[in-house]
């Protein structure tokens, strides 16, 4: 380590005037260095976290191949421009950036960095060196909507979420279609709690949402919180968020959507050693394994669980697509034709609730 | 054998150079032994957090552009500061600046014109200076505690970005994400480096602190804030109203704040996103006192905050340092600094056993 | 009807940290100290709290220990503005920089590991009717946070001890001279809102969310510091303050979860609403009364007799 760091800092003087640029060549024989920016802290038992067992599993599966570096509780904007850099300076040869927010980082660093291979998860902006990655989250949501189509006494859901973007909208969506199919009376009630991380406000949120009537919670926030106070309360139940969040809500946790980004982790790495590597541009989920679905409490009945394999396994043989029409909107109007099914540039750009989602605030 | 503290004569030239020197070599030292014990590299770690930046000539201008946004709101607080006047909502302040620039970037958009950026500048300014207009308003009017008011005002601005970028202001070919459009070329921050990343906000930061360096020391208005500040009998006495002096100071500090602000959107960011209030507010008042609400002190203490920023990314990216023990150096650090005042205004004296006559 | 209780049960477990906190920092304040470190203190009270929860199974015991870590941290900033006067606002905030990154790192083996929330402190017969779980529903550090208000009103108000306090507070010099121990009493005061803090901070793993996440509190302990300010520095005042804001911020989510007319206030407005109630709160009982800030005189200036 301390000599790379000397090298780093003899070519830094040799090129003063242009200290901008300086990163260092990949030499053959050398492990691949691999660099990850995460936007919150690796314990946070949710969307960081899930990030960060991809890194281990890379790591475990390549050996002496690959040297991963990780960079947490990254803020969006220069400080992640900063730490990008940083990590191509450092001699990573290819950089994860896993949150929407470090797009216009990545690009700049980008351009200054040629040689280094970047992927940015869930945004759209690519360039020759940029690929882009992402998970059908909606996927995992559709199994949870049928689950909840089934369980469902009220026929109240919830879905607690940070910020109303296409990604919580999306899923909000997947969830209310797919428990409609069961039970077309199921109404989907979403709550912005605008923050990022506030447990205490999540779970004051689903107190909120069971005390008026709602008995099985979704959430897009990090971290259990939301099915913590289902299990407190009783209620038929939640679903875990990014990781297998039963230890939790043992009997409140009906399933669970995984996250698991060590295949693609894996693969990019692999192309990046054998040469192979381009700018891609993957939206991949439960037929390529990087959606799972967590185990289904033992409470659900076997014919629900039959239900909701149906529909994991549809989508995984490509035989159901839960965003194919008739699709109304939640002011009656229709926005998709029968038969058709909604392109992924519409699904990542969705800015409207289905019917039987009540307009959030 | 005891030590005792007494009051210097005046304070010292020596110690205010020695002990910010002595606070940083301690903190070095002190860290090196409790990361080691605990188990990291405790050597590593501040190297890497303390030495990399400063050796490492790449690092120089990420120095510069973490620094620059501490230093401009950290000189608008220490003039705050010195009025008594606790402004401590710099980080609402600085939002607002940076919304009222986005929104003439945004009402530009596609024109060209070497007044925009210009203009920018000055709506974020006036953003800035207004939001803090409010405090100002309700302490001189109605004695309301500027401490709240000004808090409180922070935790609404940052909605208020929320709001805007997810509904007015959202970008059309943004994909649905709350953010605005990237500004048109006429509204970025130009570089001031060729081949860097140094925008033109580092030298405005270091004009701003000279500025106000002359202002403070030389000025009928420097006057007015020092000696109001420390004696607001003598102050009233001597023709100073007060109430001048509290919307000086909150205009002041609110409009500084608001420079950085929209120096900051036209500089690294380029558009509006959630991720835009970065604390910048709260560690400038940190930065304030650490420069002993001196703005040419404001320069030295905003840099040093930056070092344990830029070097805190270092030690985890070479030695797998996690974040959170970047917080602990960072605090130590200040610790030590503000531990070291003391010695600029008192000497340590050994006790002899014997009190001399007549002691304390 | 039910509703109304069911807002008011989680109202008062909103308000119950930030009035604690609070409490502790109005005892610091009266004594003429500032200490900006409370959401640091809370953190760590927090992380304290959650692994003597998650060892021994005692909430009182995690309280204790949540309490113990606040003090402990306390002693700090006491250290550096006391003894070595140092300047308190810029201590306070280096506190509450020190108390996140050491809860982090704390912690760190701790995510992803749940813990037992604390029970009611009555027998589940007394809460079984609506009406009754609003008086017994709750777990202890709800009625503590009670009894404290009460408790600090009459010590400030009654007792020699307060009037001491007091005394430091508003005229360090006077009561210097007078013979007290300046430093003696605020190092107790100091201690004593750590303590507060520590025990706010615990809260939040034991009766909201049992959890251990970073930076938990999310920002309660700026709102404990902004609440001394709004209540006056009076206890009573306090109460109503944290309970105010607990309530603005309680509805917001029961009006999101509700649905109805209100949904046309857009979410971001009703997250900043607490915020905004509370400064026009004050700003209307400023306009009432004659304008008196009743700040302790010594606020945030350090001890210096001249020897």
């Amino acid at each position: 380590m301390t000599i790379t760091r000397r090298t780093i800092l003899k070519t830094g003087a040799a090129a003063a005037a242009l200290p901008l640029l300086g990163s260092r060549a990949f030499a053959q024989g050398e492990p691949l260095k691999i660099g990850f920016i995460y936007v919150g802290t690796i314990n946070d038992n949710g969307y960081n976290y899930a990030h960060n067992q991809g890194r281990l599993y890379v790591e475990e599966q390549l050996g002496d191949a690959v040297e991963t570096t990780y960079v947490e509780n990254v803020p969006e904007g220069p400080d992640c421009e900063r730490v990008l850099r940083e990590l191509a300076q450092q001699g990573n040869k290819l950089i994860f950036a896993t949150s929407f927010g470090f797009g216009d980082s990545v690009i700049k660093v980008a351009q200054q960095f040629p040689d280094v291979k970047f992927e940015h998860a869930t945004g759209y902006q690519k360039a020759e060196n940029v690929g882009l990655y992402n998970a059908r989250f909606y996927e995992g949501r559709a199994v949870c909507g049928t689950i909840a189509g089934h369980l469902s006494k009220t026929g109240k859901l919830a879905y607690i979420g940070s910020f109303p973007i296409p990604e919580v909208v999306m899923g909000i969506n997947a969830l209310a279609l797919s428990a409609r199919r069961i039970n077309p009376d199921i109404t989907v009630k979403p709550v912005y709690i605008s923050t990022w991380n506030d447990p205490a406000k999540e779970a004051d949120a689903a107190r909120a949402l069971i005390d008026q009537g709602v008995d099985v919670i979704a959430q897009h926030t990090d971290g259990p919180a939301a099915l913590q106070v289902a299990q407190e309360r009783g209620i038929i139940g939640g679903f875990g968020q990014g990781a297998d969040m039963s230890a939790f809500a043992p009997e409140t946790q009906l399933t669970a959507i995984i996250d698991n980004w060590g295949p693609h982790y894996l693969a990019s790495a692999q192309a990046v050693i054998d040469g192979t590597w381009v700018a891609g541009d993957t939206w991949e989920g439960l037929k390529e394994n990087v959606v799972e679905m967590g185990p289904y409490n033992e409470k659900i009945p076997a014919e629900v669980v039959a239900d909701a394999e149906k529909v994991r396994t549809g989508q995984i043989d490509g035989s159901f697509h839960i965003f194919t029409g008739p699709i109304k909107d939640n002011t009656g109007a229709e926005r998709v034709a029968a038969g058709v099914t909604m392109t992924d540039a519409e699904l990542l750009s969705m800015d409207w609730y289905v019917e039987g989602v009540e307009q959030p605030a | 054998m005891q030590f005792r503290l007494e009051k210097r004569q005046e304070p010292s030239q020596l110690m205010v150079y020695a002990t910010p020197v002595a606070a940083v070599l301690l903190t070095m030292i002190v860290g090196a032994i409790i990361f080691s014990l605990i188990g990291y590299d405790g050597i590593g770690a501040v190297r890497e957090i303390f030495l990399t930046p400063l050796t490492n000539s790449y690092k120089w201008q990420d120095l510069g552009i973490k620094a620059a946004p501490l230093i401009i709101i950290g000189v608008g607080l220490s003039i705050a500061y010195r009025a008594n006047v606790w402004n401590i909502g710099a980080e609402g302040q600085y939002v607002m600046g940076g919304l009222a620039g986005t929104w003439v970037a945004l009402a530009t958009y596609g024109m060209t014109g070497p007044w925009i950026l210009p203009l920018m500048i000055l709506a974020g300014v006036v953003g800035g200076a207004l939001y803090a207009a409010i405090p100002a308003f309700f302490k001189v009017r109605l004695n309301v505690n500027e401490i709240l008011t000004s808090l409180m005002l922070t935790y609404a601005s940052v909605q208020l970005i929320y709001y805007l970028i997810r509904a007015p202001w959202k970008d059309p070919m943004g994909m649905g994400f709350p953010q605005t459009r990237l500004f048109s070329e006429a509204a970025r921050l130009p570089t001031v480096i060729p081949g860097t990343i140094v925008h033109l906000g580092v030298p405005i930061a270091i004009l701003v602190a000279f500025v106000a360096w002359f202002i403070m020391s030389r000025s009928v208005f420097g006057y007015q804030m020092k000696v109001v500040g420390a004696a607001p009998h003598a102050a009233r006495y001597g023709g100073f109203s007060e109430s001048k002096t509290i919307w000086l100071a909150m205009l002041v500090s609110g409009g500084l704040a608001g420079l950085a602000g929209i120096l900051e959107v036209a500089g690294p960011f380029q558009r509006m996103v959630p991720g835009f209030p970065t604390n910048y507010g709260f560690t400038a008042i940190i930065v304030a006192f650490l420069g002993r609400l001196n703005p040419l002190g404001v320069i030295f203490a905003g840099v040093v905050m930056a070092i344990t920023f830029v070097g805190g990314e270092v030690a985890q990216t070479t030695i797998g340092l996690p974040n959170a023990a970047t917080g602990i150096f960072q605090a130590m650090v200040l610790f030590f600094l503000l531990a070291g005042d003391i010695l600029v205004r008192y000497r340590l004296r050994r006790v002899s056993s014997i009190p001399a006559s007549g002691a304390a | 009807m039910d509703i109304t209780i069911a807002i008011f049960i989680t109202l008062v477990g909103a308000a119950t940290p930030i009035l604690i906190a609070a409490l502790g920092e109005l005892v610091v304040e009266k004594a003429g100290v500032l200490n900006l470190g409370v959401e640091g203190m809370m953190l760590v009270g927090a992380i304290a709290g959650f692994a003597a929860q998650f060892y021994t199974g005692n909430p009182y015991l995690a309280l204790l220990a949540g309490a113990f870590a606040g003090a402990a941290t306390s002693m700090i900033f006491g250290f550096l503005t006391l003894s070595l006067s140092a300047n308190q606002t810029a201590t306070g905030l280096a506190l509450t920089i020190f108390g996140t990154g050491f809860s982090a790192l704390a912690g760190a083996p701790f995510s992803a590991r749940p813990i037992e929330l604390m029970r009611p402190l009555f027998p589940a017969e007394l809460a079984t009717h609506p009406m009754w779980r609003v008086l017994f529903g709750y777990s202890a550090p709800v009625y503590f946070s009670f009894f404290m208000v009460f408790a600090i009103w009459y010590f400030l108000k009654k007792t020699r001890a307060g009037l001491i306090l007091r005394a430091v507070g508003e005229n360090d010099l006077s009561a210097h001279s007078i013979g007290y121990s300046v430093k003696g009493v605020r190092y107790a005061a100091v201690m004593f809102g750590g303590a507060m803090a520590g025990i706010a901070g615990a809260c939040f793993p034991l009766l909201l969310t049992p959890q251990w996440a970073e930076r938990m509190t999310a920002g309660r302990g700026w709102i404990a510091v902004a609440l001394v300010v709004f209540a006056s520095w009076k206890p009573f005042r306090l109460l109503a303050g944290a309970y105010l804001f607990g309530l603005v911020m309680t509805m917001e989510l029961y009006a999101k979860a509700g649905g109805g007319p209100l949904s046309i206030i857009p979410s971001e407005l009703w997250a900043a609403l607490p915020y905004l109630a509370t400064i026009v709160v004050l700003v209307l009982i400023s306009l009432r009364r004659d304008a008196s800030t009743n700040a302790p005189a010594c606020l945030g200036k350090p001890f210096l007799p001249s020897n």
